[in-house]
Formats: structure tokens, sequence, C-alpha cells
């Protein structure tokens, strides 16, 4: 196995373990950052397209929840600029991803057809993971999308291994794995950055802290001021990191992952973000969070944010976000179609995949349940 | 053809495997310049270096889940639990991301990867380095469950177990490491997952047995022999799949069935071989099968040789489904 030799990080824009959260747009939409903006427009306004795509569809997922199609849902509003940020600094289909339950609209950034995004959720015949999961857990072999676990941190360990067999191959690919703030009290979270950073591996583990580990707070979950300063416990550098901010989000990972695949080992970003609805559709966060607090975040909506940027530079109308509204909301509800179309799984599938190949205790169940069927 | 002790052959396969194919890898404690504590390792990390004979940090958790994403990205992992009984950190990643990896991505992601282990007692280890775990790997779909008690089995289904395309456990009864020697052939051989060897034939009744208890299992056949009662033995060597077709084969020719291994008895493997018998043979039985188990203590310090399986508490057993 060959070793490729890799470029040394010319620049670095960012410092680790900053007291503030690193922001490169103010409230109202002012770049602040100090450094040049590279990003053409096509990417600027990709990157609002995939926030609007990603809360509309958390807002679908409602619905589907609400007219009985699905059994579940994570929301993601208020993740939107942290996890299509990420998405964006990962090289598409060649870097690999490690998603957690919350980061759909990490996969719809990274291209995950929505069709499959919606049979995966409702577990029809359009999900490539044949229905094996309950709604929002995100994976994609063509796309190097790791499948999600519901066990928190589980996927952790994992994506070291990947980086390391991206090390030790000289691919030149980079494993980015996602989790929430509750991950970070997990063994598992510890064990896997710091094996990650013995082997200085090309990895980047991105927080998502949305504050609450269901209805346990960030208090409750950790002493430490950030998470991002957890960092100097493995020897790697910490970003703190606003996550509300797209750019910001954008930036920071994208510069961790260029350091991680020039060689220069992994990093934890942490993207400060606020889960706007409950952990999830079985949850009632009314019982443990004030409605004062969530709509003090809702004010500092990443959506608006980006759109004062985009509109001060010229690159934002209420006539395309009208236009972009209704493509999105037509493409869903034609992905919700096509994924229901393709109709319920085959009850046998529960017997395919266990292994590569069928084994004789399975095959006699598998006979047991057709015989039953029929 | 060499002669061979059990930790030998398997150091040498590993060597093998690895020349084979440099997609396999060994990971774990100790595996690097101490050759792994049981010397299962040696030499490895001085022919292959350091970036496919890693020494880990001291978790479990990350050795097994590491494996599984070294595995998923398309190397063949060979990660090495130092005893079996410290598989418990790391079992999270065995039975949520290892086990289930196929299973949940629809079959796009796999995990081909081994978790060796040395398992079981007789060796005055105490109850965290005697202990025989198969049973919670058994109960864990979508993985394949190995325990090996010779040194020509340890070589060919360690092969088999490097080149399956699923996760394996592999158990190496660490009793049986140096107990004997073996000529091992050199060639590339492999043992296939899921067949049973029969170790004597026999035609009065069968002593189904796998790993650390196999040589008292054995002695009990002697016995046996020398008491005129034709004792047939089969080894199972593989739990999952476990090979229904020759304990079938076999209990249907000899209509008594004695069960022996060395893990607790209860909700054990042997229970479920024990059923499926009882479901396919029952009229053709003489004798209710009676099981030979560890007993459902921890494992003790003090009663190391009296815990495991004894060749008298076997022939009590024969003689009872002898006698019924």
């Amino acid at each position: 196995m060959v070793r490729e030799t890799l470029p040394v990080m010319e620049t670095e824009w960012f410092q680790p373990f900053t007291e503030q959260p690193i922001a490169l747009l103010s409230e109202e939409g002012e770049w602040i950052g100090d450094f040049p903006l590279d990003l053409d427009e096509t990417l600027l306004r990709q990157l609002y397209r995939d926030m609007l795509a990603v809360r509309l569809m958390d807002e679908r997922f409602t619905v589907l929840l609400r007219t009985g199609k699905i059994s579940f849902t994570a929301p993601m509003a208020g993740h939107e600029a942290a996890q299509v940020g990420v998405a964006h600094a990962l090289r598409r289909g060649h870097d690999w991803a490690f998603p957690y339950y919350r980061d759909y609209g990490l996969a719809l950034a990274l291209g995950v057809p929505l069709v499959e995004i919606f049979g995966q959720m409702i577990g029809t015949r359009a999900d490539p993971n044949k229905g094996r999961q309950m709604p929002c857990h995100p994976s994609s072999r063509p796309l190097n999308i790791f499948a999600a676990a519901s066990t928190v941190a589980s996927h952790i360990p994992p994506a070291t291994g990947a980086a390391l067999s991206m090390k030790i191959q000289g691919t030149g690919q980079v494993a980015v794995c996602t989790f929430g703030d509750g991950a970070t009290s997990e063994g598992d979270w510890y064990a896997a950055i710091n094996f990650a950073a013995v082997q200085r591996v090309p990895a980047v583990f991105v927080c998502e802290n949305n504050r609450y580990a269901i209805s346990v707070p960030y208090s409750c979950q950790t002493a430490t001021r950030t998470i991002a300063e957890k960092a100097h416990a493995f020897g790697i550098p910490g970003y703190h990191v606003d996550g509300m901010d797209v750019l910001a989000s954008y930036y920071v990972s994208r510069e961790a992952i260029e350091r991680a695949r020039a060689g220069h080992g992994p990093s934890l970003v942490e993207l400060v973000v606020y889960r706007y609805g409950a952990h999830s559709s079985a949850d009632d966060d009314s019982r443990y969070r004030p409605r004062e607090e969530v709509e003090l975040w809702r004010q500092r909506d990443p959506l608006v944010r980006y759109q004062r940027f985009l509109a001060r530079h010229g690159l934002w109308s209420e006539e395309w976000e009208r236009q972009l509204r209704e493509e999105i909301a037509r493409e869903q509800a034609e992905a919700i179609e096509a994924a229901e179309r393709a109709g319920e799984v085959p009850a046998e599938w529960m017997f395919d995949d266990v292994y590569a190949e069928p084994l004789w205790h399975l095959e006699r169940q598998r006979a047991l349940l057709r015989a039953e069927l029929q | 053809m060499a002669t061979l002790t059990m930790v030998q052959a398997i150091a040498r396969t590993l060597a093998e495997e690895m020349s084979r194919d440099e997609r396999v890898v060994v990971l774990g404690e100790d595996v690097g310049k101490r050759g792994g504590v049981f010397l299962a390792t040696e030499g490895l990390l001085e022919r292959f270096g350091p970036d496919r004979v890693i020494d880990t940090p001291l978790s479990e958790a990350a050795i097994i889940g590491a494996a599984v994403g070294m595995a998923a990205h398309g190397l063949r992992p060979v990660a090495e639990i130092q005893f079996a009984d410290y598989i418990f950190p790391g079992f999270d990643q065995l039975a949520t991301q290892a086990a289930k990896l196929r299973y949940r991505s629809g079959g796009q992601f796999t995990a081909p990867m081994v978790v060796r282990m040395p398992s079981g007692g007789g060796v005055r280890g105490g109850h965290h380095h005697s202990q025989s775990p198969e049973a919670h790997f058994a109960h864990t779909a979508g993985l394949k469950v190995v325990v090996v008690s010779t040194p020509y089995d340890a070589k060919g289904l360690l092969k088999a177990a490097i080149r399956d395309d699923d996760p394996v456990v592999f158990l190496e009864p660490k009793r049986l490491y140096r107990a004997t020697r073996e000529e091992v052939p050199d060639d590339d051989y492999v043992v296939p997952i899921g067949k049973a060897a029969v170790r004597r034939e026999g035609t009065d009744l069968t002593i189904i047995g796998y790993g650390t208890s196999m040589p008292e299992v054995l002695k009990a056949g002697d016995e046996l022999a020398k008491a005129g009662i034709s004792a047939e033995i089969l080894d199972l060597r593989s739990l999952v799949p476990w090979d229904i077709e020759a304990v079938m084969r076999s209990v249907a020719k000899t209509g008594r069935v004695v069960l022996v291994a060395d893990a607790p008895r209860l909700s054990g493997v042997l229970g479920e071989i024990a059923a499926t018998i009882a479901e396919e043979l029952f009229d053709q039985m003489l004798a209710p099968p009676v099981r030979v188990a560890g007993f459902d203590t921890p494992y003790p310090y003090a009663q190391d040789k009296l815990y495991l399986p004894t060749v008298t508490r076997i022939l009590n057993a024969a003689k009872q489904v002898l006698e019924y």
C-alpha cells in the first residue's frame, strides 16, 4: 500500500478554542470575516436553496407524520446552516459522511435523491436501505454516506476506522462525522476521537450542539463551557462556531477537512445551533423548555440571516424566493408520490442481508413466514 | 508440514493471509512489538509494518468500532480482543454496528471483519480472564461465531473467517493455545464455517462438544470405549451457523445425546441445539438430551478446574442417557 504525498496547508484562517463562536455573518447579514470571500454566486445561492429545501422538507416530515404515513420524525429546523455548510465543505461522493439521525439536511445537501429520502422515511421500495430502519436514518453507498444508527455515538468509532483505512490506503479522502451534544458524553465518542488523534487520521468530528439531549440541557451534559475545548484532551484543535451562520459552518468545516486531507490530523468542530422543534415526534419539549427561549433562538434564524447576506449582494429577491419555494414544494411532492408509488417492501425482504449468503436457520424462518402468509 | 501449537498456527495463518491479501490488517492492544499477550501476532509488525499491524489505545470500543469502519471502507481487519472477558466495552460496537451494518443499509455497506478473542477457563484467571461469552454473540443476528479446538482447525477456520464477507467472532480457547501440538499442513486450506467435525465414530450415543471442553469430551469417549460403549463425538466448531445436518445425522443414528461446553448453562448455545434435536427427532430418541455445561455462577478463581465440565460429569451424563 502506498501513502500518497500530501500538500501542506497554505492558509489557516481560523484559530481554535476561541472565547466567542466563530461567525462570518452578522445578524444583519454583513460579511464580518477577516479574509476574502472566495465563493462563486452559484454556490452562494445553492447554500440558500439547500437550507430552504431542508426547512421545507422538515415541514413535510411533520405533515407525513400527521397523516399517518410515517411513524416518527426528528425535527431539523434550526440545524440547516450547520448541516448544509458541512455538506458543501466535503467533496461529495469522494469523502465519507457519518451522519446521525437528525442529519437529513446533510444528506439532502450531499445529493441524496429526494425519492430515496422519502422512500426511507416512509419505508417503501424506493429506499435503497430496503425499509430496514425507522425514519430519519440516512444512508447512501454511491454518496459514501454511512448508514446512520439510532444508538447515540456508536457511529463515531467506525468513522475513525474508515479514516484510518483512508490513511493506510492513501486515498486522499476524509471522514466527516456528525453528532449531537449528548453524544459527547458517551465513551465511544472519547474512544473514537482519541484513537483518531493518535493515528492522525483524516477525520473531522462535528458536533451539532443544539443545547439539549432530548430534555437534558447542556448544563447537565457537561461542565465544560464549550464542546470545542474538549479537543484539548485529545491534542487536536477544537473550533467553536456559530452553527446558525452557514458561511461560518462551511468555511470552518472546509478548513478542518482540508487540514485532515493534507495529513495534519483530525479536528473537532462545534457548531452551536438550536433545535426549534422537540427532540422527536414522540417528545413534548414544552415540559422542559420555556417558549421564550425557543422564540429567542428563532429570531436568530439561519435562513433569515443568510437571506439578508444574499440580498446585500443582490443575490436574493422576493421573486426568486417565491420561485424557489414553488420549485422545492413541487420536487418534494413529486418525490413523496414516487416513493409511495414504489410500493411496500415485501415481507420476505426481512430475511435478506442478515448475512452475505442465506444461512439455514434464517431460510427455515423465511419458509415459516411464507407458509403463514399464504 | 510443521508441528504447531494452536497459537503458533494462528500466528502463521495471520501472516499467510496478510501476505495473500494486502487488505488484511491486524489491530488490537499489544499486537505490535509485544506480538500479543499470547503471542498470536508474533512477528507480524516486523514483517508487515505499523500500517498493517496497529497497536491501538486501550479501548475495545475503539478496536471493534474502528474495525467496522475499516471493513466498510474496504480493508479486511482482524481485531484482537485481549481476553473475551473484555469484549463488553466493545460489545455495543459489535452488536449495534458490525452485526447490523449490512442489514440496516440494505446491503449497501458491509463489515467483513474478524474479532479474535481468547476465551474460556482452566488457566486460573478468575472471572475476568476465563469466561466463554459465545451465547451473547450467537444471540446477535448478523454475527457468525466460531470456536476452535485444534491447531489444524484454527488455521483453516481463521482463513475462512478472514475471507468471509460478514463479521466473524473467532473464539480461541486459551487453555488449548499450547496444550497440544499437531501437524498443520503448509498449504492454503480452508475449513468451512458451519461444518462440524466427527472426532470419533460410534453408535451408542452422541456427544456434542466444542472449544475448551473438547479434551474432556474426547477423554470421556476413550473411557466409554474401554467400557465397551461406542460414543460418536462431534466437535461443532461453528455455533452460528451450527451444523444441523451433522447433528441430526448422528443423533438419528444413536438416539441418545449429551451436549458439553464450558459456557454457562442458562440460555446457552447447548440449550438451543438440545431443543432443536427434541423438536426434530423426538420420535427417534431413546432418551432426552442431557447438557453438561458451566455453572451459572461468575467464573470462580479457587474452583477453576471444578467449574469446567469434568470427565466424571460427562460420564455421568452418558450413563443417564444410556440407562434412561
